[in-house]
């Protein structure tokens, strides 16, 4: 399999999403990480999951995660209120949040092209960017495992769901394969 | 004056300044002032790791390494943050009893443990309640820095300038709680009057924000009470150590490095996580000033500033000490408390000797220069190490002090706490001697 094959259309949010809005992406994907797109819609930065999560715990328990048991629930429901005082932009202006612009292929570059990228850059997601700078689509990892467990044989209706759907139709993709 | 003491001289002031001026880190600065040192030929290997009197003294450094790994599987039961959450809830969630539970909880751990580790430990649970109680945290954590440099002044091994003090005078554990733990507690009380005209009176309470303290589950930060139970006995045994070791012959390094060890053993920790809380920086900091100003007692310069010192005062030992707790506040707030009083240590010995067998009005130089470097130490952001270590903690929690707004409080702390120490000084070892 082609780059261009295993590109798909990834859910995506803007610098002035609030960081509420960013978790229920997240979440509603079950996505590893944000995708920042910028208004071309083109990808631009991603930022893991975890430094999401982060968010809504004060610095103060981070830096002593033992005080986190100190809290009782009402008192940690407030805390994830957090997230909707900023935007994912004031957060990265801030710092709050670090993002790292990810990785990109070629349009025809092979299956072991892109694994070799990926290892190599740490990262989960890569965009797949032809010469002329034309953005193709963002190929994720579960994608390309799916693609090499069906080269070495392994097969599965929910797998064969995950090549032919792009992650963003990931539910239906899944409620079919439940179903 | 030799070539080499004069290098040596330079070289020193050099680092001090730098040290001073923070333009590097202070470790490295010292570090590179010992190397310097060795080069100019003012030091050598001798000197430098096997002679008392102008080497490395092993006896602080290990006693701080004990009480750190002592400390760093103490720091796992989380009973700091139990007894900070619950004295918060047992001052009903009011702001200033809350101030005062905190600052008397920080004053008495940073004299049983040492003053930096303590504030590390009672910031972020400090942080957790003022963000409880909708309160600004700056004036709680600059009263707990200026607690935790009173309290430490209480004991041996409460403040670094002690453990430097008390090994060069040979004083004991016992000395430091029948001198100086006194007049401790009279300045804590004047301590928190002045927390009171600073910020107490402005402070409002909120019955709401009060409940969200109250809610707060204390119990829950205890994670592992039997590793708490058998925390709190071994404490207890190190501090009887500590307060027997005349008796016993064992030195407080030594009872702190047993003590380590057993709490090592006894927890079950690994080497990562009881290696985690030793600060390597701040040991090779003290081995860097102990190899500088080692250099300057073997060049003799020492030895002339004490001579010097000495004929200037003359018998006058009353004046001596009152000049010397005072000088010794105003410098230590310039510079770091331990690197003066690093390098006043044996100026103070060559003028009257180990404390024990000094008479009390010059016995009173050692006590004054405790009571001005740890009391100074409150003077300005940098005057002493637990300053700079909750102005950082402040700094990445999103609550900058600057040094201004540190120090205009600083100041005003040591004035009046110099003007309690000063009398006390002058009646204890001079009218009622």
């Amino acid at each position: 399999m082609r780059a261009a094959e295993l590109a798909e259309r990834v859910p995506t949010v803007r610098r002035a999403t609030s960081g509420a809005e960013a978790a229920r992406v997240i979440a509603e994907y079950r996505f590893p990480g944000l995708v920042v797109a910028g208004d071309d819609d083109v990808p631009i930065a991603v930022i893991p999951g975890s430094q999401l999560l982060a968010l809504v715990l004060p610095s103060f328990v981070r830096e002593e995660p033992n005080l986190a048991h100190a809290y009782d629930e009402a008192g940690a429901d407030e805390l994830c209120l957090a997230l909707n005082q900023a935007t994912i932009g004031e957060l990265l202006d801030a710092k709050r949040l670090t993002a790292t612009r990810p990785p990109s292929v070629l349009p025809e570059d092979t299956l072991i092209e892109i694994a070799a990228v990926m290892v190599h850059e740490h990262h989960p997601l890569i965009l797949v960017i032809d010469r002329n700078g034309d953005y193709h689509g963002t190929v994720m990892m579960s994608r390309v495992l799916a693609a090499i467990a069906a080269a070495a044989g392994q097969d599965s209706a929910l797998m064969r769901r995950r090549l032919e759907t792009d992650l963003a139709q990931g539910d239906a993709a899944d409620d079919g394969a439940t179903e | 004056m030799t070539l080499t003491a004069a290098l040596a001289l330079a070289v020193f002031v050099v680092t001090y300044v730098v040290i001073a001026a923070e333009w590097v880190h202070r470790t490295m600065a010292a570090l590179c002032g010992a190397a310097a040192m060795v080069i100019i030929g003012a030091v050598d290997a001798h000197a430098v790791f096997f002679s008392e009197d102008t080497g490395i003294d092993w006896n602080v450094i290990f006693l701080l390494f004990g009480m750190m790994v002592i400390v760093g599987v103490l720091r796992r039961t989380g009973v700091f943050e139990y007894l900070a959450i619950r004295s918060a809830q047992v001052a009903g969630g009011q702001p200033f009893r809350t101030m005062v539970t905190l600052v008397v909880i920080t004053a008495v751990g940073s004299a049983l443990l040492d003053n930096v580790t303590t504030v590390l430990l009672i910031a972020p649970v400090t942080l957790l309640l003022c963000e409880r109680l909708a309160l600004n945290p700056v004036p709680f954590l600059i009263a707990e820095a200026m607690a935790s440099n009173i309290g430490g002044t209480a004991t041996l091994i409460g403040d670094p300038p002690n453990i430097i003090i008390a090994s060069r005078a040979d004083l004991s554990f016992n000395s430091f709680l029948v001198h100086l733990a006194p007049i401790v507690v009279v300045l804590m009380v004047v301590f928190i009057g002045l927390c009171w005209l600073f910020w107490g009176r402005r402070l409002t309470s909120d019955p709401e924000r009060a409940d969200a303290v109250l809610a707060l589950e204390a119990r829950e930060t205890i994670r592992d009470p039997r590793l708490l139970r058998i925390m709190l006995v071994l404490l207890l045994g190190v501090l009887v150590g500590f307060v027997t070791h005349t008796a016993t012959g064992l030195d407080p390094s030594m009872v702190a490095l047993l003590g380590a060890g057993a709490a090592v053993l006894l927890s079950r920790t690994s080497h990562q996580e009881y290696l985690e809380d030793v600060e390597w920086g701040t040991l090779l900091f003290f081995a860097g000033l102990f190899i500088m100003v080692g250099a300057l007692v073997n060049q003799g310069i020492i030895t002339d500033l004490a001579g010097y010192l000495s004929e200037r005062v003359d018998g006058q030992w009353l004046t001596a000490a009152l000049g010397l707790t005072a000088a010794s506040a105003v410098l230590s707030g310039i510079i770091d408390n331990i690197p003066y009083v690093a390098t006043m240590a044996p100026v103070v010995y060559d003028l009257v000797g180990p404390a024990p067998t000094a008479p009390p009005d010059q016995q009173s130089l050692w006590w004054g220069l405790a009571l001005g470097a740890d009391l100074g130490g409150n003077a300005t952001a940098i005057g002493a190490s637990a300053n700079v270590v909750i102005i950082g903690i402040a700094a990445r929690n999103g609550h900058p002090i600057t040094f201004w707004t540190f120090t205009k409080y600083g100041i005003v702390v040591t004035v009046v706490t110099m003007a309690v120490a000063l009398p006390y000084v002058a009646l204890r070892y001079f009218t009622f001697a």
